[in-house]
């Protein structure tokens, strides 16, 4: 990685996200910070960028490198946390029984993750997958069912729904401008993901009639008195 | 010797703009005005428009007090300014006030007016003494009245309250 990229590109499109994930727009303009849940999901997404190879911290902050490189490195990791942090407060519903069910999913599918190690380019899907499913959720479907009705069927319907939910479904009602926010703001951070320092590996699927024939007790215990003396 | 440089600006940068977010989060301006006097505010650059204040406190005077707000509102875009939220908070406390009942919701308006006047005064202290038309001239007093004014108390069922004199 270049240091015009660690520098000054990551640390500055991560903040971006984070500014414009903050932004709701409106009549006021609204500036929401990240939830508190969002921060501890955002620290198991970084765990599984970390594990998944997609961010390699040793490559960010290492005794090998300078001072000023590792500083570099820590605001990286601090902006890329924040972005984190913001985008999953940012595809979280505001309130209700939606915001409740969503904050569950989404920490279930980031221990999931955790469990199943991924790789690189399997996470990059995964979240992609997952980041877009809770943007549908938000901005597409609880928008269109929280937007102030036109007609009076749809007004009915919507009183409708409102009284058989209890009224636990309903969100305030966004403008259309913040969907597309959002997803712009999706779509960078995704960017950022896929531009951090990464690992060289990756998991292959290989059929057992190819992979090279399994190493016995004996020859592991070989090769490790072999490393050790 | 370059790539030193570039990591030293990308840090001043990156610090820089993650000061201006922090500053954003904390302050949760409401419109860009509020941004651009925040941030002018931030370096002492920020002045109140004196045509719009003047024509305010002559609309205040004349108890014309929607059209006085909407004129320190133009004077004070950013709400940076303390004396001009202390007028709009009076503005507030004027409008609401009725010798039988008091208008909660303008009192309330008033109250968060009178907040940011007292949170923007040096040390939480304003006093106004240089307006004979106040009948209260410090930003606590004004607080305390518009506060008393918005709970039910027993003193509000005594009919002598009737007689009581706006401030």
């Amino acid at each position: 990685m270049t240091p015009l990229r660690e520098a000054v590109t990551l640390p500055a499109l991560f903040l971006t996200v984070t500014l414009l994930g903050a932004i709701r727009i409106g009549a006021p303009i609204a500036i929401e910070p990240p939830t508190q849940f969002s921060l501890v999901l955002a620290m198991l997404l970084l765990g599984v960028l970390v594990q998944s190879g997609t961010l390699v911290g040793a490559r960010l902050m290492h005794g090998a490198r300078t001072p000023l490189a590792n500083l570099n490195g820590l605001v990286l990791l601090l902006c890329a946390f924040a972005a984190s942090a913001q985008t999953l407060s940012l595809i979280t519903p505001d309130e209700g029984l939606p915001a409740v069910v969503v904050g569950f999913v989404l920490l279930a599918m980031l221990v999931q993750m955790l469990a199943v190690s991924l790789d690189r380019q399997r996470l990059l899907r995964g979240l992609m997958v997952m980041l877009g499913v809770a943007f549908v959720l938000k901005f597409i479907v609880l928008a269109a069912l929280s937007s102030p009705a036109s007609g009076r069927v749809s007004r009915a319907l919507q009183v409708l729904f409102d009284n058989v939910t209890l009224g636990v479904v309903t969100q305030p009602p966004l403008a259309p401008a913040n969907g597309y926010l959002a997803f712009a703001t999706l779509m960078l951070y995704l960017f950022g993901l896929s531009r951090l320092p990464h690992a060289d590996w990756r998991m292959v699927r290989v059929g057992h009639d190819r992979l090279p024939p399994a190493p016995g007790r004996a020859q592991l215990s070989d090769q490790v008195a072999r490393r050790r003396g | 010797m370059r790539e030193t440089a570039v990591r030293a600006v990308g840090l001043a940068l990156a610090l820089t703009y993650a000061a201006f977010i922090g500053w954003l989060f904390v302050s949760r301006p409401q419109n860009v005005s509020q941004i651009t006097g925040g941030l002018a505010a931030s370096i002492g650059a920020y002045q109140v428009d004196a045509r719009h204040f003047e024509d305010g406190l002559r609309f205040f005077r004349n108890e014309q007090f929607v059209e006085a707000r909407a004129a320190f509102g133009r004077a004070d875009p950013a709400q940076r300014d303390a004396r001009t939220q202390f007028y709009i908070a009076y503005s507030f406390y004027r409008q609401g006030w009725g010798r039988a009942f008091h208008d909660d919701a303008l009192y309330e308006q008033g109250l968060a007016a009178v907040d940011r006047a007292i949170a923007l005064a040096p040390g939480g202290r304003l006093v106004i003494d240089d307006d004979p038309n106040l009948l209260m001239h410090s930003a606590d007093e004004l607080r305390a009245e518009l506060d008393a004014g918005r709970e039910f108390q027993a003193s509000d069922l005594n009919p002598l309250r009737l007689f009581t004199r706006r401030k």
